[in-house]
């Protein structure tokens, strides 16, 4: 069957399989190394995209529930002001991400930071129960968070104030 | 591999359709649980698959002064997003205690419950609450109290050939409610389950009582319920003990390390009674 969807804003056309997973589409077919197919069941966040606005693991769905979708992978979310806020944020606090977790980590906030633009410590560490790699020191991901959500709240006062 | 036909129903009526040409078919929302089992790379599907998430109906959330109303295909996350108090405290701990959030984006509460190989983690808070579900198929829509969804060996019983559509949870004032999660997070086992109750008093004499413990079965036992009807708060040592011993003497099908956690569960909520 084919399906259409946006995906990090370019309208897509593609051909898949009933049982096809949508990691692997979005991984060997359009080249989105960002995506990762590791665990297969949406416990190590290396597959991590946001499909239409929601944090999903692609690896749990189905590639036919794309038809008619926006998805934003990694590639298309490190063109955006707010994976700027989070990596920034990031350095900010000395927080180091290993190459297993970094997307999964940086979506994971992004994520956060969308519906609560001040996450209190322990929001911020049951978002990260998305990824399942423990490399980073978890009061360091807090302030990491923190400080993004700092970054992210003068962004926007800024602009609204343009 | 089997090549599946995907069927994206836009309506209930429509996918009742086609459940009722293909009774076999697949139901799939966020298909969290369907996944779970599944090492392969590619996904194996039976040979109709109906896909339910799409359809507007069943995404639907109603809140009124008696109830709180659900489409099947609401996730987790957006049930815990809902305003404060709208959901009932013993639902929203047990969706919290569902995997990750980014799973929670894709679990529905449909799914949660209509899950074929065992009780998932709502199942016990829903029964507790007395929740009714409304079943659809060709010949109509009933709603069923949840803790009808059981067959005579305890486990999932949905009725072949229909949709879960809504879920309607009663908002009543409990006094005294608790959920508890046993067993890992991610990962539910034979030795995963949940356990939830939830009591009320007038004037100091126990007015209702529920309890329910949910895993690969469900536990609700409404005789002992009953019995603590009418007792005087704080319970007495006696009454204590009575309650305890008629649980402890159910014949129940949970195994032995489950037994003694219920047991446990048991007395914790009896405790919370007798003070």
């Amino acid at each position: 069957m084919t399906i259409s969807f946006i995906l990090n804003g370019e309208d897509v056309t593609v051909g898949i399989r009933s049982g096809d997973r949508l990691a692997p589409i979005l991984r060997h077919h359009f080249g989105l190394l960002g995506v990762q197919t590791d665990c297969l069941h949406g416990v190590c966040g290396r597959c991590l995209i946001f499909l239409n606005g929601s944090l999903v693991p692609s690896c749990m769905v189905p590639a036919f529930r794309a038809r008619g979708g926006e998805i934003i992978t990694i590639e298309g979310f490190s063109q955006t002001e707010e994976y700027r806020d989070i990596v920034d944020g990031f350095r900010q606090a000395g927080l180091e991400t290993c190459g297993f977790c970094e997307t999964g980590k940086i979506l994971a906030a992004a994520a956060l930071l969308e519906k609560r633009p001040r996450p209190v410590p322990e929001e911020i560490l049951v978002a990260f129960s998305s990824v399942s790699c423990r490399c980073s020191d978890p009061d360091l991901l807090v302030k990491g968070v923190q400080a993004a959500a700092e970054l992210r709240a003068g962004r926007l006062y800024r602009r609204a104030r343009q | 591999m089997l090549v599946s036909e995907i069927y994206t129903p836009k309506t209930v009526e429509e996918a009742i359709t086609v459940l009722s040409r293909y009774p076999d078919a697949l139901i799939f929302a966020g298909g969290t649980d369907y996944l779970r089992d599944q090492a392969d790379v590619e996904i194996s599907f039976p040979r109709e698959v109906l896909s339910v998430a799409g359809i507007p109906e069943l995404r639907q959330v109603n809140l009124t002064e008696r109830f709180l109303e659900i489409g099947a295909a609401v996730t987790l996350s957006e049930i815990l997003e809902l305003k404060e108090n709208a959901v009932p405290s013993l639902l929203s701990d047990a969706l919290r205690g569902v995997a990750s959030p980014a799973i929670r984006n894709l679990a529905t509460i449909g799914g949660n419950l209509a899950s074929g190989s065992r009780f998932m983690d709502s199942w016990a808070v829903l029964a507790c609450l007395d929740t009714l579900v409304e079943a659809r198929d060709e010949l109509g829509a009933r709603w069923i109290n949840v803790n009808r969804l059981v067959s005579p060996e305890g486990k999932p019983a949905i009725p072949k050939a229909s949709l879960l559509t809504r879920i309607r949870i009663p908002i009543d004032p409990w006094d005294i409610s608790a959920f508890k999660k046993i067993g890992p997070k991610n990962y539910p086992c034979p030795e995963s389950a949940a356990f939830a109750f939830a009591a009320r008093a007038d004037k100091g004499i126990v007015s209702d009582f529920r309890l329910a413990f949910a895993g690969e079965r469900a536990l609700r036992l409404r005789e002992i319920e009953s019995r603590l009807l009418g007792m005087r708060l704080p319970l007495s040592q006696k009454d204590r003990k009575q309650i305890q011993s008629q649980y402890r003497a159910t014949e129940d099908p949970l195994s032995p390390g489950l037994r003694l956690q219920f047991n446990a569960l048991i007395d914790g909520a009896l405790d919370l009674l007798s003070r």
